[in-house]
């Protein structure tokens, strides 16, 4: 891997305190008192038990959720002073969960994520059809692109959202357990395609995942949240300890080497 | 608004309006006062000529109107009486009196007004009904294209015999009773004196008008309607209904208590009987039902019908009244 | 690098092009003909020739000798001519407000009444119906004009912004109008004006029959004033529209992934709610409301065109004007009736039979 890391943090949260409103008035703080940095061309996996902010974290990052204490910023501003449609040029979500309406093609879907660049009225330009050409292929959807969004498998419908993030052509990928309801092979070769992505376009890449040692071989850094902070942030190799494993989620693991040299954590039976 | 909830109460409640504008179930028994259209010969026209219309509204008629269209059975009968009804091109589905009018081309079929078929008709002159029952938009249409369009709604007496002549200027161009209408008006002003003489001094029973039921609402004459005076006139004291929908709910009418309870609404319906309306849950107590005193209304269509045959339906109502002075 | 990612395939528009010049196409001829043959055929006959040449004289100012009578002529030019007009802008309309209703509120069930124009317009049209009569000081002025409209018009008109205003109002919370929110707002805020309306229907007497007309739906009212004033509203809603097809396309992936490409959502929708409604209540103002042109065309053309609101919107333009031009040419040869009768009486069966011949449709989403 020779991509080269910038300098200066892409997006970076400091002091972050975000949550939402509670029916009966107040509100639920989610995230207390977060620092995180993503710099250009870095790949992040973002790790943590269920409730501890992850989501929370990436819609701050993504601008649809405004912080109730301290900043985030996108490419040196204040995120809430970015126009939605500036950002949605810059910033791509997959999120855990999109509607997809029924009667689209999978090509008319990908050619959705080209809405923040459009510039003439009715019609796409070259510069569309080439990017939503190139991710397609990338997202290996090529194959895809005839097909009716609703008869594509769980796998086949995942490709579909990478592509059409893709087409956004952002620089910074938010991908929200983009494993989910994949089996293992698609899991490999979903993050195997996003890591190609990220080394062919520079892309910064966020990915929340709940496999540990998916996110070790994925993601040159990990960190962990735990309680709406980051307990954790470094090379999975320093993070990744058995001693943090039981403290963040109460699991006790051990570390074992595999027969190449790569550190492995396993489960202690159930 | 609801569509499933809107149709069932629209349906219903149109059925109430279409029964209101029904035809005569039979023609009227006497005759109307038909005058000669050449009575007064020694009046020349005046035209243009600009008229008041029920509605405040003034309207110019530029030339003699020989080419006559009326919205109304009422305006049919007014014109008629008058002697211009060879000069009719144009008038509504309810039309039945006189005869002659039943050869008259249709230009309001089933309440609507067909404008295409008036203008075709190339009127002179309109006679639209007031109150609506010619809608505001086609009166509006109407004149908009340039027709003088002459509102008449009369609510008493009074102002039915101001509107006859009203009309009868309109047709002839002359000055305020100079036509015949005047001759008109004069009879059929003795025979409503000559009821009221009848009837003087005579007992004002309690007279509830049953115009309708429908869904179980009553519908009367309202207070302070034509119908109420007509009442009054022929020697009843009327049960009014709200002035505006012309409903009366039952309790109110059991406190009322009518000795006298006549059936309009029998003259279009068979099954409406003094029987039925006795076996009606409520109405076995009123004083009119233990002395037998409900009477089938067969004259209704010219009771409600505010043109020159009203006079029947006066003496009609006194006759229902009081048999006892009619004997 | 992949080598195939330089010849960049044409992946999106091809396929569709030809099927969207068909539709669009027909659209148009099948408009044409609906607006020549309601221009020409009535309760009273006037001559193809004859009505070709009043129509050249007048609106092309061509030099025909007039062979025709007055009456022709007025019958032609200020009584059919702007009628189907009207129908062609209505019905235009409210397939329009109808498509982007149900993609925004993302159910089938939508048409443009729903969040409470209907209850509005016509609670305004009704009061303005029964000022004349209930308040007699009125009635002098009845037959007056402004802005070429009636009393009735201009409150219908009012009545159904003003409730789409305040449905929207009520249904906000913490900044945002979730769709369930607003749609059970727009069925309680309706409620309490249908009732209003059927309290005043009651209380109405002679003037039953206007109301009745009215709430049907009815096209005998138009004129060219009414016509001045509701075209320029549905022209300007028409235009802004068509050219958010984009944004209505990427709402239906749902609030958070429209904004994630770059959809203002929650400014968006009121934009488009406001757009749709004002269409709405200019068509109902000078028609009334005319039923199911809004639910049916819509979800036709989806059967045919797919879901995608570039060809959706146009579509449901065309076919929804030459659909109510059509029906009202049934309306008048069928004594005047009103032409909400006949869009429900002839739309609603050949909308099941539709229903059953597809599988895949209903719904505008899969979840």
């Amino acid at each position: 891997m020779t991509v080269a890391v910038g300098i200066e943090p892409l997006v970076a949260a400091r002091g972050l305190v975000a949550g939402y409103p509670l029916a009966h008035g107040g509100r639920r703080e989610v995230l207390r008192g977060l620092d995180l940095a993503l710099r250009r061309g870095e790949m992040v996996a973002l790790l943590g038990t269920n409730g501890s902010g992850k989501t929370t974290l990436l819609r701050t990052f993504a601008g649809t959720l405004a912080p109730d204490g301290g900043s985030v910023t996108f490419d040196g501003r204040e995120i809430a002073t970015w126009r939605r449609d500036a950002l949605a040029r810059r910033i791509a979500v997959l999120p855990q969960q999109v509607d997809l309406p029924a009667g689209f093609r999978v090509a008319e879907l990908v050619a959705m994520g080209r809405a923040p660049h459009a510039q003439r009225l009715f019609a796409s330009t070259a510069d569309d059809e080439r990017a939503i050409a190139r991710a397609l292929l990338d997202a290996d959807a090529a194959d895809l692109a005839d097909r009716p969004a609703e008869e594509l498998s769980g796998g086949e419908r995942q490709r579909l959202l990478v592509a059409m993030a893709l087409a956004q052509e952002p620089d910074l990928l938010l991908l929200d357990e983009p494993t989910l309801h994949l089996d293992l092979a698609h899991q490999v070769s979903l993050l195997a395609a996003i890591r190609r992505m990220r080394d062919q376009r520079g892309l910064t890449v966020l990915a929340v995942l709940h496999d540990l040692n998916l996110a070790a071989a994925f993601a040159p850094r990990v960190a962990v949240l735990d309680q709406g902070r980051v307990v954790a942030d470094g090379p999975p190799g320093e993070v990744l300890v058995p001693d943090l494993v039981r403290r963040v989620f109460g699991v006790a693991v051990d570390e074992a080497l595999t027969p190449d040299g790569r550190r492995h954590l396993a489960l202690r039976g159930i | 608004m609801n569509p499933r909830l809107r149709a069932p109460l629209l349906l219903s409640l149109l059925s109430v309006m279409l029964a209101a504008c029904a035809p005569a179930a039979s023609p009227s028994a006497s005759g109307a006062v038909l005058a000669s259209p050449s009575a007064t010969p020694d009046t020349t026209p005046r035209f243009p000529i600009s008229l008041t219309d029920d509605a405040g509204r003034v309207v110019t008629i530029p030339v003699e109107p020989t080419r006559i269209i009326s919205l109304a059975p009422s305006n049919t009968e007014i014109v008629c009486v008058l002697g211009g009804c060879d000069r009719l091109v144009g008038v509504t589905d309810f039309d039945d009196y006189p005869a002659q009018v039943a050869d008259v081309p249709k230009v309001v079929v089933a309440t609507q007004v067909d404008v295409e078929k008036v203008v075709a008709a190339n009127p002179q002159l309109i006679l639209a009904a007031g109150n609506e029952l010619t809608p505001t938009t086609v009166i509006n249409r109407l004149s908009g294209l340039g027709y003088p369009v002459l509102v008449l709604y009369p609510q008493t007496l009074d102002k039915l015999y101001a509107d006859i002549h009203l009309v009868d200027q309109a047709l002839l161009g002359r000055t305020l009773g100079a036509g015949n209408a005047s001759s008109v008006v004069d009879a059929l002003r003795a025979r409503e004196q000559a009821v009221a003489l009848t009837v003087a001094g005579a007992g004002r029973p309690r007279t509830f008008y049953e115009v309708g039921v429908f869904q179980g609402t009553i519908y009367t004459a309202g207070a302070d309607s034509f119908l109420a005076s007509l009442i009054s006139i022929a020697g009843g004291a009327p049960i009014t209904g709200d002035p505006l929908s012309t409903s009366i709910q039952l309790e109110q009418l059991v406190a009322a208590d009518p000795q006298l309870i006549l059936l309009g609404d029998a003259a279009y319906d068979p099954t409406i009987t003094p029987q039925t309306v006795a076996a009606r849950a409520g109405w076995a107590g009123m004083t009119a039902v233990v002395d037998g005193r409900v009477t089938v209304v067969p004259e209704d269509p010219v009771i409600t019908r505010p043109g020159p045959r009203i006079i029947d339906g006066l003496e009609a109502l006194a006759r229902a009244i009081h048999p006892e002075l009619y004997r | 690098m992949r080598a195939a990612a330089t010849t960049s395939p044409r992946f999106v528009a091809r396929p569709s092009l030809t099927r969207a010049w068909l539709v669009l196409g027909g659209g148009g001829a099948l408009l044409l003909l609906a607006l020549l043959a309601a221009v020409a055929i009535g309760s009273v006959g006037v001559g193809v020739g004859e009505t070709a040449a009043i129509l050249g004289r007048r609106l092309l100012a061509l030099p025909l000798p007039v062979t025709w009578s007055p009456a022709a002529e007025t019958i032609i030019f200020e009584l059919r001519l702007p009628r189907v007009l009207t129908a062609m802008l209505v019905g235009g309309g409210l397939a329009m407000a109808g498509t982007v209703f149900q993609a925004l509120l993302r159910n089938p069930m939508a048409d443009p009444y729903i969040i409470g124009t209907a209850a509005g317009a016509s609670l305004g049209a009704i009061i303005g119906i029964l000022a004349p009569v209930l308040l007699p000081a009125l009635a002098v002025g009845a037959g007056t004009a402004w802005l070429g409209l009636g009393v009735v018009q201009l409150f219908a008109f009012a009545g159904g912004i003003g409730t789409v205003l305040l449905v929207y109002a009520v249904a906000r919370a913490n900044g945002r109008v979730p769709v369930v929110t607003l749609l059970l707002t727009g069925y309680a805020v309706s409620s309490v004006l249908a009732a209003g309306v059927a309290l005043l229907m009651f209380l109405s007497g002679r003037a039953l029959g206007a109301i009745f007309g009215w709430l049907m739906g009815s096209l005998a009212g138009a004129s060219w004033p009414s016509l001045a004033f509701a075209a320029p509203l549905l022209a300007a809603s028409f235009g802004l529209l068509l050219l958010r097809w984009r944004r209505l396309n990427v709402l239906l992936l749902g609030d958070a992934q429209a904004a994630h490409l770059g959809v203002e959502v929650e400014r968006e929708k009121l934009i488009l709610t406001m757009l749709a409604t004002l269409a709405t209540s200019a068509a109902v103002a000078i028609s009334g409301t005319i039923g199911f042109v809004g639910l049916v065309v819509p979800h036709l053309l989806r059967l045919a065109t797919g879901p995608d609101h570039r060809l959706l919107l146009p579509a449901s333009l065309l076919y929804g004007a030459a659909l109510l031009t059509l029906a009202d040419l049934g309306a008048r040869l069928a004594g005047g009736i009103p032409v909400g009768i006949v869009t429900a009486l002839l739309g609603a069966p050949f909308f099941i039979w539709l229903l059953r011949r597809s599988r895949s449709l209903v719904s505008g989403t899969t979840q």
